[in-house]
């Protein structure tokens, strides 16, 4: 038992190590902060303070197929902005690639329609006589994007800078007026509202 | 009193001397070059890696040898996310402890060892895809362009427990595993060190490596001396 004690640093050692290498660490754990998504508040027009619930808001991306409505999860649950929920605040993931040139992108762009309302006049086969109905919105988010390194199972994330956000004016906006938390708002994390929304 | 040390001294008069062994027993001295076959091994099997390693040691005292590993790796690493070759060499120096009794003129080892490790090298990131949980837009970014971090640097400390069997006349198989703790490392910009050579894989959450290796050596004998 003389070299008890030389074989015992190295036993210990090599059962941590192989606890250690057992561990599934190419596997992106989900709590992992990565690429960020758009934070969007909506408050009262009139009392700018409180906040405001928009009804029924259906959510699709503008180059999408309109039944192609956007679903976001935040904290477990899944946010779905198909046009039957009501919302104080939005989710939105930004585009990381231009899917036409495959270069980086630079803007995303949103259908937000309130009040949203579908009847397919009992005919759910025939979709020519459906009638839908709300106020739809259209916004444009433009931004310049980062690429930073989080870890070697999640790889890079994108972040996103200068980000600016532009009402298509309709003649009839249901959005007032946005406003960006800060000046040069950027979008670098999901722990807080990146644009307040007034309707 | 007076008594009782004559009786020892009478007592340690009726021991008979130890007739000296006729045979006498000798141990060879020298250097012991080899190298890992595992890292052949793979080198030939898969073609994400290729490593050569040449490995020595030399009899200092009974049980104490100086150690030490020299050698160069290359591989590729493909995650969902990244794709990354790592380029380099490294050198190790220490000693290792014979804690195995041989009987008679056998010459074979039971070791724990300890090395300081350091290795230089460089990463090519062949490629990656940006990482969103959020799959609503697709695909997200991805990138083919080729970007390299160069002179990147590790310095780690190894311990190791393995043994050596001479299985010819100073023909050696051995086969030992190692821990590493990361002393120092040169970090990428935006980067990581995904694979360090000689140091192996690392890991997100701490600095610690794991290693083995399969050898095969030959002992130049220089001296003997004895047992």
């Amino acid at each position: 038992m003389k070299y008890f004690k030389f074989i015992a640093i190295p036993i210990i050692a090599f059962v941590i190590s192989i606890t250690i290498s057992c561990e599934r660490d190419d596997i992106c754990a989900e709590a992992t902060p990565t690429t960020p998504r758009l934070i969007i508040d909506f408050y009262d027009i009139s009392i700018q303070e409180d906040s405001k619930n928009v009804f029924d808001l259906r959510i699709v991306g503008a180059d999408k197929d309109d039944e192609d409505y956007l679903t976001s999860e935040v904290d477990g649950v899944d946010n779905i902005y198909d046009g039957s929920n009501n919302f104080s605040q939005i989710t939105l993931p930004l585009k990381t690639e231009d899917s036409d040139t495959g270069e980086v992108a630079s803007s995303t762009q949103y259908i937000l329609t309130q009040d949203y309302s579908y009847d397919d006049n009992d005919t759910p086969d025939d979709t020519d006589d459906d009638i839908y109905e709300g106020n739809s919105d259209t916004i444009t988010i433009n931004y310049s994007t980062k690429l930073v390194f989080v870890s070697r199972a999640c790889g890079y994330k994108t972040i996103f800078e200068n980000v600016t956000i532009s009402i298509v004016n309709d003649g009839d906006n249901w959005i007032s007026s946005r406003e960006s938390i800060n000046d040069n708002q950027s979008v670098e994390d999901e722990t807080t509202t990146h644009f307040n929304f007034f309707h | 009193m007076l008594c009782f040390s004559v009786s020892l001294n009478a007592q340690n008069d009726s021991i008979p001397n130890t007739v000296n062994d006729s045979i006498k027993i000798q141990e060879k001295y020298g250097l012991r070059v080899g190298t890992d076959i595992s890292k052949l091994v793979r080198t030939f099997a898969g073609d994400d890696y290729s490593g050569f390693e040449i490995n020595a040691d030399y009899r200092l005292k009974k049980k104490l040898y100086i150690a030490g590993e020299i050698g160069i790796e290359e591989k590729t690493d493909v995650t969902d996310y990244l794709n990354i070759t790592t380029q380099g060499a490294y050198i190790k120096v220490g000693v290792d402890f014979n804690m195995y009794e041989n009987w008679l003129d056998m010459d074979n080892m039971i070791y724990t060892g300890f090395r300081l490790g350091a290795s230089s090298f460089n990463h090519t990131l062949n490629s990656f895809n940006v990482y969103s949980t959020n799959q609503y837009w697709e695909p997200q970014f991805s990138s083919t362009e080729t970007q390299k971090f160069d002179g990147l640097t590790a310095f780690w400390l190894e311990v190791i427990i393995g043994m050596k069997a001479e299985i010819f006349n100073n023909l050696y198989l051995g086969l030992n595993v190692q821990l590493k703790a990361k002393i120092t490392e040169t970090e990428p910009d935006n980067f990581t060190n995904i694979y360090i050579p000689g140091f192996g894989k690392t890991y997100d959450s701490a600095g610690i490596g794991a290693g083995f290796s399969y050898s095969i050596s030959y002992r130049i004998p220089l001296y003997k001396k004895d047992k």
